[in-house]
């Protein structure tokens, strides 16, 4: 059990190693406008393949990027309907303090609980490899539910 | 002269089905002969097919091929590593598939191989829009 963690997380890290390649890349339809591509996704060309990674039928974690933008949407394992709430109320509480927390996404993707955006700003103030010790960081935390009280 | 080229791809894609159909057989006769390493260069053998239908008969293929592996380090060792980058894209489509056996087997490939092949390539199997499984 804990080592499919432990291979879910190191999987998850190359991953990220790999696509946080981000660049600054100007909006090509509107000028003096620059937007994360990811999120819009008007140019092909500017997206490489999105990627699900799953640990089993319940946990999963998409991974979006474009040139200048990466999207990390994860879903994560509820045991019963009250974790349930709880995990809900916790990523909630998270998600309306994301100015707070800079890479958070104000709303997660459709189908998942909880979105980080990474754009090439942040890749820029902030160092590549702590970025990604966070979120990783972030899934084991979740995965070995500190906040349970049981 | 594209419209010619079209239906010539419509032809080759019962060919290539009734390729991948025996390439399939072949990879199951492999296994059953306990030759996993045999079997899993046929399954990466050829380029990807262009329809989907293909595709998703070549993956039955290939995830056959890649379950019944047991030693991952010996298999990756006697691997070309021309077939890295294909073998890479072929587990993550095994990852987004959910199955929890499946799952399991490829995040152990998959670490393996980023340890062999490096972030090169899981970087050209993200950016490889064209020539996807």
């Amino acid at each position: 059990m804990a080592s499919t963690l432990r291979l879910y997380l190191t999987c998850i890290r190359n991953t990220l190693e790999a696509a946080m390649c981000l660049q600054n890349f100007p909006c090509q339809e509107v000028e003096r406008h620059n937007k994360p591509e990811v999120e819009l996704k008007t140019s092909p060309e500017l997206l490489l393949n999105p990627v699900l990674i799953c640990r089993n039928e319940a946990e999963k974690c998409l991974i979006e990027t474009s040139i200048n933008s990466l999207r990390i949407s994860l879903k994560v394992k509820q045991a019963d309907e009250l974790e349930n709430i709880l995990a809900k109320k916790f990523l909630r509480f998270l998600s309306m303090r994301a100015e707070a927390f800079q890479v958070l996404r104000r709303k997660p993707v459709q189908g998942y609980d909880i979105s980080f955006l990474i754009t090439n700003y942040h890749c820029e103030e902030l160092q590549k490899q702590k970025l990604i010790d966070f979120i990783v960081q972030f899934m084991e935390m979740h995965s070995l539910k500190y906040f349970r009280r049981t | 002269m594209a419209e010619v080229k079209k239906s010539v791809e419509s032809d080759n894609a019962e060919d290539i089905l009734t390729k991948i159909e025996n390439k399939s057989l072949k990879i199951e006769s492999l296994i059953k002969q306990y030759k996993f390493i045999e079997a899993i260069k046929t399954a990466l053998e050829g380029y990807p097919p262009r329809d989907e239908r293909c595709k998703s008969a070549n993956w039955i293929g290939v995830h056959k091929a890649l379950m019944a592996i047991k030693d991952v380090e010996g298999m990756l060792r006697s691997l070309d590593p021309q077939y890295y980058d294909i073998l890479m894209k072929y587990i993550y489509r095994g990852l987004s598939t959910g199955n929890r056996t499946t799952c399991d087997q490829c995040l152990k490939i998959h670490e393996k191989l980023t340890e062999k092949a490096g972030f090169g390539c899981i970087l050209r199997s993200l950016a490889d829009t064209v020539n996807t499984v």
